[in-house]
């Protein structure tokens, strides 16, 4: 039954409500006194400059990249990296949607944000490393390139980062209170999430196939014929152990975010996700064998980036599988979620090793970031965070939305169930 | 040019072939460890816990609300509205009433304290407000024909709506999910000892609690009695 309730228009304008969460400016600024908003304030006041420096002045000014290394931290980290520990919005949107294990829900729109923004600030690290940024649209609409293995990369990235978009829409909407369209925006969903989960497992190799460029250049240890498919798998990993390490982060920060009976049992899906990451890595192990095998370099395990390769191998590979295995069997969610902090360490650590530490190993010249390099990639990290921070403080992300209580009774006309 | 030779070939081959043998026979083992999680709880504390969630006593305590100790329930709506009302306790233990005076859109309510009251021949028990903030609508239709008798508390028998600011603090100093069960529990408990041997079948005995219990109990004095549970 619905009955019309009268109730008065607020006094509240649209940004004081959506932007400044009710409060008025000056309450609103008195909360961003935090350590945190400290830190990430100096990273800016030092980064943006530094940021604005390589954009005036060119990348030779700004780094230390050279036509033997013109790929650098950016690419490695902020592109790499970022792709990669991106991958929790697919492998969610693929447990819950295709797989059907409707137990993760709670987990997935906080992991799609996580794919949005990092695919989001991948192409924001790219920008800063192309040396014509403003062509980067380019290879979509200009000047295609069929024969690259960057068109595959471009157009991936382009189609990918809408699709999450398309399916992250209707949280945006629920924020805007836009229930109409909301609708429609979820029906777009589950096609968006389909085409999203395809074009996932295409360009998490296709950076891999990426590097099947250069069989001289990098080092027989991590070439293989298997790269894209040493990336794809990898990237599962990634997207299991970011999801945990998020939601972990996500709850102890934003626990005012979670409404009485929307508390999830995290512990149970920790351990899930725990146990499909520890089967995922045991298995990518014996891959990677197979890589060396293949190769035939075993003897190369005794020289010094041998040695670094094992450190790879047995610290964030083997080690992990054994400690997610020991966590879930022991029904320790925390085990779990300290042996995923490691997992996301390690395939940074696999990332790097590939795109710099592996890369032009054989080279006379080589390769180390200058300070602009690092201060730009953890100034865009820093700023990626705040943007998470934001949009989880202001959209239905971790809290539940009803559609017949929305956000509407701010303008003045609301029906009461 | 191919590196290998056709020996090394074979003999790479052979080493792949054994990595994906080891890989298969080392996965069943290994799949055996993870999946038997060790931890399991013993069939007592299972049955237990079962028991004590289907036990809601008499009085409804959704999990999705959050209680304040005076009886009173607030459930956000999105963004920082929250609508508020009295529980299913006060309700039943208050039954019918004349009229409920609550605020006018626009005043001010506070936590903890008064945010509507009920009248009944001729006595006014209060109640206190679960949340800070500015009343933006009310139930007219709950205020002006608050005959509970079939009206649901959590649902069309809304009192306010209140815009909270300070959502997020107020919440922390509600009752929620196992931790208001518990409270209600405790409460239950409290009522049993002032129930009185005249007051009829009742849920000690396996009846229904009576809607207008606190009159029951003593008719001069109920109002006292809802105050006291109230904690105004």
């Amino acid at each position: 039954m619905n009955e019309t309730v009268p109730s008065a228009r607020v006094a509240l304008s649209w940004p004081r409500e959506k932007l400044l969460m009710g409060l008025s400016p000056r309450e609103y600024l008195s909360t961003l006194v935090t350590p945190f908003n400290f830190v990430a304030g100096l990273i800016l006041l030092v980064g943006l400059p530094v940021i604005a420096y390589r954009f005036a002045f060119g990348l030779g000014a700004a780094t230390n990249l050279t036509q033997v290394n013109p790929w650098g931290l950016w690419i490695g980290l902020d592109v790499l990296s970022g792709v990669a520990l991106a991958a929790g919005g697919y492998v969610l949107a693929c447990t819950v949607h295709i797989f059907g294990l409707k137990q993760y829900y709670p987990v997935l729109r906080p992991a799609i944000l996580t794919g949005l923004l990092g695919y989001f600030f991948v192409v924001i690290g790219l920008m800063v490393d192309l040396g014509r940024p403003w062509r980067i649209p380019y290879p979509v609409i200009y000047s295609y390139g069929v024969t690259s293995v960057m068109f595959l990369v471009a157009w991936h990235v382009f189609l990918y980062l809408t699709v999450q978009f398309v399916e992250f829409c209707p949280a945006v909407l629920e924020w805007l209170g836009w229930s109409q369209v909301r609708r429609w925006a979820l029906k777009l969903t589950i096609a968006a999430t389909a085409f999203g989960v395809i074009l996932s497992t295409l360009h998490q190799s296709a950076l891999g196939a990426l590097f099947l460029m250069a069989p001289t250049k990098l080092h027989p240890l991590w070439y293989s014929p298997f790269l894209p498919i040493f990336f794809f798998i990898s990237s599962i990993i990634a997207g299991l152990s970011m999801v945990i390490v998020e939601s972990m982060l996500s709850h102890k920060i934003f626990h005012d975010q979670v409404g009485p009976g929307e508390d999830v049992d995290l512990d149970a899906i920790t351990l899930g996700l725990g146990k499909a990451a520890s089967v995922v890595l045991f298995t990518y192990f014996f891959l990677k064998l197979l890589g060396v095998a293949d190769g035939g370099h075993w003897h190369l395990l005794t020289t010094s980036l041998g040695h670094w390769f094992l450190v790879e191998m047995l610290v964030f590979v083997l080690l992990p599988t054994f400690l997610f295995a020991h966590g879930v069997r022991e029904g320790s969610a925390t085990f779990v979620r300290g042996t995923a902090v490691l997992t996301v360490v390690g395939i940074v650590v696999n990332r790097l090793n590939v795109s710099l530490v592996a890369f032009n190993w054989n080279a006379a010249e080589r390769y180390i970031p200058s300070w602009m390099e690092i201060v730009t990639s953890i100034t865009i990290i820093a700023i990626g965070l705040l943007t998470f921070r934001w949009v989880v403080n202001r959209m239905p992300v971790l809290r539940e939305y009803r559609e017949d209580q929305g956000v509407r009774e701010f303008t003045g006309e609301r029906r009461a169930r | 040019m191919m590196p290998h030779d056709l020996p090394t070939m074979y003999s790479a081959k052979a080493v792949e072939y054994l990595i994906a043998v080891a890989f298969l026979l080392l996965f069943i083992p290994f799949w055996r460890f993870v999946d038997r999680e060790r931890v399991t709880a013993p069939v007592a504390v299972t049955t237990a816990r079962r028991w004590l969630g289907q036990v809601v006593d008499w009085f409804a305590v959704p999990s999705d609300l959050y209680f304040h100790p005076g009886h009173a329930w607030a459930r956000v709506d999105g963004g920082d509205v929250v609508t508020v009302g009295m529980d299913d306790f006060a309700q039943k233990l208050v039954g019918g009433v004349s009229a409920i005076a609550l605020p006018e859109v626009g005043a001010r309510v506070r936590q903890g304290e008064r945010g509507w009251s009920l009248v009944y021949d001729s006595k006014s028990v209060d109640m206190l407000s679960p949340v800070d903030g500015t009343v933006v609508a009310v139930n007219e239709q709950a205020a002006g024909s608050p005959r509970p008798s079939g009206r649901d508390v959590y649902g069309d028998g809304w009192l306010l709506k209140v815009k909270a600011p300070r959502l997020a603090a107020n919440t922390k100093q509600l009752l929620s999910g196992p931790v208001a069960k518990r409270w209600m529990e405790g409460v239950c408990d409290a009522l049993r000892a002032r129930m009185s041997p005249d007051l009829g079948l009742v849920y000690q005995d396996g009846g229904l609690p009576v809607e207008g219990m606190a009159r029951d109990l003593d008719p001069a004095n109920w109002d006292e009695i809802a105050r006291a549970f109230f904690l105004t």
